[in-house]
């Protein structure tokens, strides 16, 4: 057997895994990614310089940096240290519960465009049209209800007119790739460009606030933001905006299993011959789950808005991008990414308790980062990508045999 | 003369299918051996088992009188034995040498880089050596198919191939390159190279080649001079003299029209006319066979029906309703059913598993969903009814399409398509790779909806299966309808010749047929027996 071939094997046993399977093998990802991670943090260790009461000694040699201090740092830091009594809902955990929020609905607005085998890179985009339609709203709706009434009505509205706007920025693309044959990635990729410019010119010009030195908007109204309830207010985040992910997450499970819509989505996203066979209308599916994509882009960004920032300024982190990620650790199931922005957003609220606590650099906190993403979410990604070699798994042809005997794909390979 | 190819007794079992029976093969040095047979019958599974792509089941590969054992497509090739695929396996942007020598390419600096002089070179001196007219420095993308299968030929007698398998090589081709090709394999065969050609048509095979074989249901039947032989008796050790499938044909009571195509023009993907001004009506209570050749229109002109392809001219109407350009969904609202040629593309969604393959087709209809929420509980009921009735192997509703055998996803396809209360049936290859045993169930169940009034389009390349069913035939030869007959009154040998576009009164073959060999065919001399043996290995198992 050759290398090729040994490659190409292994490709097929991550392609053919089943759910057991790749929960185990995103596990021990996770730990191998940990212990080489370790590795690295020890080896830089050694590379710098400290004195020997701040150094820490494994196998009788001095290291400046102790791995197990940073990974601790990294993950019961982010979780505001359950273990030391000292827990507190207003502090790190919340900050983790913030970016798992933000990133479940950037996380399902790209698994959802895969699932109809569509690659949307434009969530980010969508969440920057989403978050200034909503601060805009908001901003002009708030002069008519206040209180507590209008903290009960200004939310769903602002929610709701950052899933317009962010779907109908989704529906953009979504148009141009159903009747004028662009490929959804560099549309989405340049309407991502497009509505950072826009959003910019537009803040730093006719909407914005003229007491900031910022480009950003008048700020919303207290009553107009996501409440505070039971995690305090500090860490900017609010147990509502979490109950609207899991529903987010709950509900997109439900639409994509248990609805005709569901089903035609799914069916064109793995074999869009057949869903043309079954009566799915190609174009049709295509601009709706980039619509709805993109509604779950602008959701993120209504909540960036009314949860964390409570205006809108440019220059919105990534979450988008991350939501790819997200979305492919995932393997683009709904229920599994609220489990990978769970993690991420331990590993990014988790970075800075590190840079807090330890003196290791934080472009090395990056890498170890980096490394846990790259290594749990390889395998996903591999299978996503063999879906379309020749010779794994699942949409491998069978070589040209009669009629007769195609039942038996997938056994053979083409040369 | 020398046995360049000794295949012994090869036999290839996949689940559920026997693609080759106890073959024996023998091919003579430098001549060409055509291997015949319908849709089927094993012989390029035969031909994959010679270039190593499958192990045999059993039975033995000889060369030259040698044994071998090929693990791969790598091993044969170093034995000396080339394939030449239906679909080339050419890269379209990279020139012709490039393509040529890729994966051998002669080196220069201590083996870090092409020396591409030395590789034009030798393209140069292959292409003359057999006289092979080709630019070596074209791309692949600007060549003629016929050019590209001549480079497909060069790469395989540049990796050293002796001998060169050409799976249905004319499939693809306009018949002045059919002219051409043959042209080429004189001259290979000349220069003592040995060519297996596969192919399903008779004239082909008698213009071409020095011996043929012929397989049917992955046994040979026997092997032939192609100088003492006819294409009559060919078509008759193709088809097998009895009949498999005796269907109690009986009569139904033909209602109204349910379908009818009028004057539609359908082009293929290539832009090329593929149903060209084609009219016929369904009735209720009718099988409307079509018979043909595979690749003379029939996929278009039912896609043309079914929605999946939009005619270029004419009228498809359905139940009273005009539907040229109705979508599929709305075809498949309006009753019709549709067992698609291709079950692997669209038949069935590889990855689902049965439950939801059953629902294939019906999202959007009442029965299994209700305000757009599927009822699972439902859907797995009628899949499973469907595996029970239609005998798919393993009753296992849960497993995934693409873990069945061929056969069994067919049978699941048909029960579905079947099981939709339909006002037409739209079966292109209903049977195709199923066993015996399901083939009459199938059919069976077809007369029976028929019997029910329900109107059937049927397109099948199996002459014994349209000609079983249908209660009128028309048979299809290039894009058009060479003729409509009654299958009661019309024998294999005369719907045989009419696949192979002998216009009815038209005996002197002039009837358009550019490519196949009618000419050969008058010359032979027709009442000359077949050589006994043949007949003896005939016999169905």
């Amino acid at each position: 057997m050759s290398a090729a071939d040994r490659a190409r094997d292994a490709l097929s046993r991550l392609v053919d895994a089943s759910a057991t399977e790749r929960i185990l093998i995103s596990t021990a990802a996770l730990v191998l990614s940990i212990l080489i991670g370790a590795v690295l943090v020890l080896v830089a260790g050694r590379m710098t310089t400290c004195t020997a009461g701040e150094a820490v000694y494994y196998l009788g040699m001095g290291f400046c940096y102790d791995p197990v201090v940073v990974f601790d740092r990294l993950f019961l830091g982010a979780l505001g240290d359950p273990f030391s009594g000292s827990w507190s809902p207003n502090g790190q955990f919340a900050v983790t519960l913030r970016e798992t929020t933000l990133l479940i609905f950037t996380g399902l607005s790209v698994a959802l465009a895969f699932r109809a085998g569509i690659f949307n890179i434009g969530t980010q985009g969508q969440m920057v049209v989403g978050a200034l339609a909503t601060a805009l709203g908001v901003l002009w709706a708030s002069s008519l209800v206040s209180g507590a009434l209008g903290t009960v009505v200004l939310i769903p509205f602002g929610l709701l007119v950052g899933a317009v706007f962010g779907g109908l920025y989704g529906a953009v693309p979504g148009l141009l790739k159903a009747y004028a044959d662009a490929n959804e990635v560099i549309t989405t990729i340049m309407l991502n460009f497009i509505a950072t410019g826009v959003a910019l010119y537009l803040v730093s010009g006719i909407f914005k606030d003229p007491e900031s030195a910022a480009n950003q908007t008048v700020p919303l109204p207290e009553f107009a933001q996501f409440p505070a309830l039971l995690f305090g207010g500090r860490q900017d985040f609010s147990i509502v905006a979490l109950a609207f992910g899991l529903l987010a997450i709950a509900a997109l499970y439900y639409v994509l299993e248990h609805t005709a819509f569901g089903y035609d989505v799914r069916t064109s996203g793995v074999q869009p011959e057949a869903a043309e066979y079954g009566g799915v209308d190609a174009k049709r599916t295509v601009v709706a789950s980039l619509t709805l994509s993109g509604a779950l882009g602008g959701i993120a960004g209504a909540m960036y808005v009314m949860m964390v920032l409570g205006t809108f300024q440019t220059g919105i982190p990534s979450y988008g991008f991350d939501g790819i990620t997200v979305s492919i650790l995932a393997g683009n199931n709904p229920l599994g990414v609220g489990i990978a922005a769970l993690l991420f957003g331990v590993l990014k609220s988790g970075t800075t308790v590190v840079q807090f606590a330890t003196d290791v650099p934080p472009q090395l906190v990056g890498v170890l980062r980096g490394l846990i993403i790259l290594f749990v979410a390889m395998p996903e990604f591999f299978r996503l990508m063999a879906r379309g070699l020749p010779g794994t798994g699942s949409k491998s042809k069978a070589v040209a045999t009669d009629g007769g005997t195609a039942g038996d794909r997938g056994g053979e390979t083409d040369e | 003369m020398a046995t360049a190819v000794h295949l012994d007794g090869i036999t290839k079992r996949f689940p559920g299918v026997v693609a080759n029976d106890d073959v024996d093969l023998e091919v003579e040095r430098g001549t060409v051996h055509a291997l015949l047979g319908e849709n089927g019958a094993g012989k390029t599974t035969l031909m994959n088992v010679l270039y190593g792509l499958y192990e045999p089941t059993s039975g033995e590969v000889r060369l030259g009188g040698e044994p071998h054992v090929f693990g791969s497509p790598r091993d044969a090739i170093d034995a000396g034995i080339g394939m030449i695929h239906q679909h080339f396996m050419l890269v379209d942007p990279m020139t012709v040498t490039e393509n040529i020598t890729l994966g051998n390419e002669p080196r220069k600096w201590g083996g870090i880089a092409i020396d591409r002089t030395e590789a034009r070179e030798a393209v140069v001196e292959l292409a003359d050596r057999y006289g092979f007219d080709i630019d070596p420095d074209a791309r692949i993308e600007d060549v003629s198919v016929g050019e590209q299968q001549r480079v497909e030929i060069l790469k395989a007698l540049y990796r050293g191939a002796d001998t060169l398998i050409l799976d249905e090589p004319t499939a693809v081709l306009t018949p002045q390159e059919v002219d051409e090709l043959f042209d080429v394999l004189d001259e290979l065969t000349d220069q003592g190279k040995t060519i297996i050609f596969i192919t399903h048509k008779l004239g082909e095979a008698m213009r071409a080649a020095d011996e043929i074989s012929v397989l049917r249901d992955g046994k040979k039947v026997g092997t032939v001079d192609a100088d003492a032989t006819t294409q009559e008796e060919l078509a008759e050790l193709m088809v097998g003299r009895e009949v498999l499938l005796d269907v109690d044909h009986g009569t139904a009571e033909t209602g109204a029209v349910v379908a009818a195509v009028s004057d539609v023009v359908v082009e293929n993907d290539r832009g090329v006319r593929a149903v060209n001004d084609v009219s016929f009506e369904v009735r209720g209570g009718e099988v409307f066979g079509i018979a043909g050749v595979d690749g003379n229109g029939q996929s278009e002109l039912v896609e043309a029906v079914t929605g999946l392809r939009n005619p270029d001219a004419g009228e498809i109407r359905f139940g009273g309703e005009d539907v040229t350009t109705a979508s599929r969904r709305q075809r498949i609202d309006a009753g019709m059913a549709y067992v698609p040629e291709d079950r692997q593309e669209r038949g069935l969604v590889m990855e689902f598993d049965l439950v939801e393959n059953g629902l294939l087709g019906s999202q959007h209809g009442d029965e299994l969903v209700s305000n757009g929420r599927i009822d699972w509980s439902k859907t797995r009921g009628h899949a499973e009814a469907i595996i029970d009735e239609y005998d798919v192997r393993p009753p296992d509703a849960d497993s995934d399409a693409e873990s069945l055998s061929g056969g069994n996803q067919q049978k699941f396809i048909v029960g579905r398509e079947f099981e939709r209360d339909p006002e037409l049936v739209v079966a292109s290859h209903p049977t195709r790779g199923v066993d015996v045993g399901s083939i009459e169930f199938i059919h069976e169940r077809l007369l029976e909806l028929r019997q029910q009034g329900v109107a059937i389009l049927l397109v099948s390349s199996k002459l014994e299966e349209v000609q079983g069913l249908s209660d009128r035939l028309a048979v299809v030869y290039e894009g058009e309808f060479i003729d409509v007959v009654d299958p009661d009154e019309t024998t294999e040998e005369e719907l045989g010749l009419l696949m192979a576009g002998e216009r009815p009164g038209d005996d002197d073959g002039e009837g358009g047929t550019k490519a196949t060999g009618s000419e050969s065919a008058d010359e032979t001399e027709r009442d000359k027996p077949a050589d006994p043996t043949d007949a003896a290995d005939g016999e169905r198992a």
